[in-house]
């Protein structure tokens, strides 16, 4: 494989501190919600938007009001599984992400549709994240920047993988085919 | 054609990867195919998977060769270098340490460890085959996720990528002459506004301040302490195998030390602690 010289110029005078410590909300989209759609089941002709049952934030032990987007996937009359858009918070992100799962419930994948980040408190705030209801990857955001390779602490997934056993719950209970 | 982008959760982290210059169909089979040898590299190099390399390796009995995926081979070949270039800062012997602080899960293993084994006791053997001179246990948690990113980063460019860059949590490779900004999550704070630097061609890792978020703290070799402390470390080489071990030498060195392992890989360094600012060390070769 072509090897070509690594290169490294500094922005940044050494000494310095306020510059690498003042923080910025950014965000990152990488997937809209049609584009993770067909991403994940390529065959589809159609994505039926259906209902979560009203109790199901109660029965998965999802906080009161959670309602994640639900989409029955079909080719022709044959179901080709489900494709479930969630978002889930942490304590300064928040992470849109997509379920697909086969018609017997077996993940498919798990995309990330899109990444933010604020240590400016907002996260916790509901018209911070209200400004993100019903977005798509498609949509601008105002608020943040975008800012494209960050070398750094970990963040951590615990959220995203909590988030995805609570789909696969509702998965469980509310669209598994010949559930109780 | 222009960029296209996947993130993933791979490697108990946030996996982001960019392609340019391929169609939008060609750039998706690419990030499925780096995305895939990403996820094999975990699957091999897991210290908690029970059919990985390791545990493999940690389930026979010292003295006995294992067989090892050609990828797990060439780790620990990397780590072994590492390790004696840096006179014993770097040892991915300290699996019974981590198991000791919880930090890792007991593996299921036939011996205790030898708590005085260290990397010269990991034999290395024709035909990618391993050998433990004495009981101990490997965790490659500092060094394979650097390998992973250079193993997607190959992946892409092989399908035709121009331009790539992988992310792996902020162990991170930009493939492509262009330079790109590079933006440091060093404080508690978040990510800053203004890129701390360009690259291209380069990998960089980041080893964050014990003080910033639920980090896994790393051993220092020899001591076996936590060598975590309230410095951040980046280093910058051609390799992100090579920035993501070097860090964890950084981290254990003096400026001396340090300075002379960076110059042997070509790597170089900023160390960022909050009463000095940005320090520099070690030049690229």
């Amino acid at each position: 494989m072509k090897q070509t010289g690594m290169q490294v110029r500094w922005l940044v005078p050494f000494g310095s501190i306020a510059a690498l410590l003042a923080p910025a909300a950014y965000a990152t989209q990488y997937l809209s919600v049609k584009q993770a759609q067909h991403a994940a089941f390529p065959q589809a002709t159609e994505f039926r938007s259906i209902e979560a049952p009203a109790n199901i934030a109660a029965t998965v032990g999802a906080p009161a009001g959670w309602s994640p987007r639900v989409f029955e996937v079909r080719n022709g009359d044959t179901s080709l599984g489900w494709l479930i858009v969630d978002q889930v918070i942490g304590k300064s992100e928040l992470i849109g992400y997509a379920l697909a799962l086969d018609a017997h419930g077996v993940v498919i994948s798990v995309e990330v549709l899109d990444y933010r980040e604020s240590h400016g408190g907002e996260i916790r705030l509901a018209p911070w994240r209200r400004q993100f209801v019903g977005k798509t990857a498609a949509d601008p955001l105002a608020l943040s920047q975008e800012i494209k390779n960050i070398s750094g602490a970990t963040l951590s997934c615990r959220h995203l993988t909590e988030g995805v056993q609570r789909l696969l719950k509702l998965y469980n209970a509310a669209l598994r085919p010949g559930r109780a | 054609m222009s960029a296209v982008r996947r993130a993933r959760i791979a490697l108990g982290t946030l996996v982001e990867m960019r392609v340019e210059g391929l169609s939008e169909h060609d750039a998706t089979r690419a990030l499925d195919a780096a995305f895939a040898e990403v996820l094999a590299v975990h699957r091999l190099m897991s210290f908690h998977a029970p059919d990985s390399d390791l545990a493999r390796l940690h389930a026979a009995m010292p003295g006995e060769a294992v067989s090892v995926d050609a990828r797990t081979f060439s780790v620990l070949v990397m780590a072994q270098d590492v390790a004696a270039v840096s006179h014993g800062v770097f040892d991915v012997s300290v699996g019974a340490q981590l198991v000791g602080r919880g930090l890792l899960p007991q593996p299921r293993s036939p011996f205790q460890p030898d708590a005085t084994a260290t990397w010269r006791d990991i034999e290395l053997l024709v035909g990618d085959r391993v050998r433990l001179q004495r009981p101990l246990w490997i965790d490659l948690g500092g060094i394979a996720k650097g390998f992973a990113v250079d193993r997607a980063v190959d992946t892409l460019a092989r399908n035709g990528a121009t331009h790539a860059t992988v992310n792996a949590g902020g162990d991170m490779r930009i493939h492509g002459a262009r330079a790109e900004p590079i933006f440091l999550r060093i404080g508690s704070g978040g990510v800053p506004r203004l890129p701390a630097l360009e690259l291209a061609n380069a990998a960089i890792a980041t080893s964050a301040r014990e003080a910033d978020a639920a980090i896994r703290p790393h051993l220092h070799g020899r001591t076996r302490k936590c060598v975590n402390g309230d410095v951040a470390v980046s280093v910058i080489a051609a390799r992100c195998v090579v920035a993501d071990a070097l860090t964890k030498v950084v981290l254990a060195s003096d400026a001396a030390a340090s300075a002379r392992v960076l110059a042997k890989f070509g790597a170089e360094a900023s160390v960022f602690d909050p009463a000095h600012g940005l320090i520099r060390l070690g030049r690229a070769a």
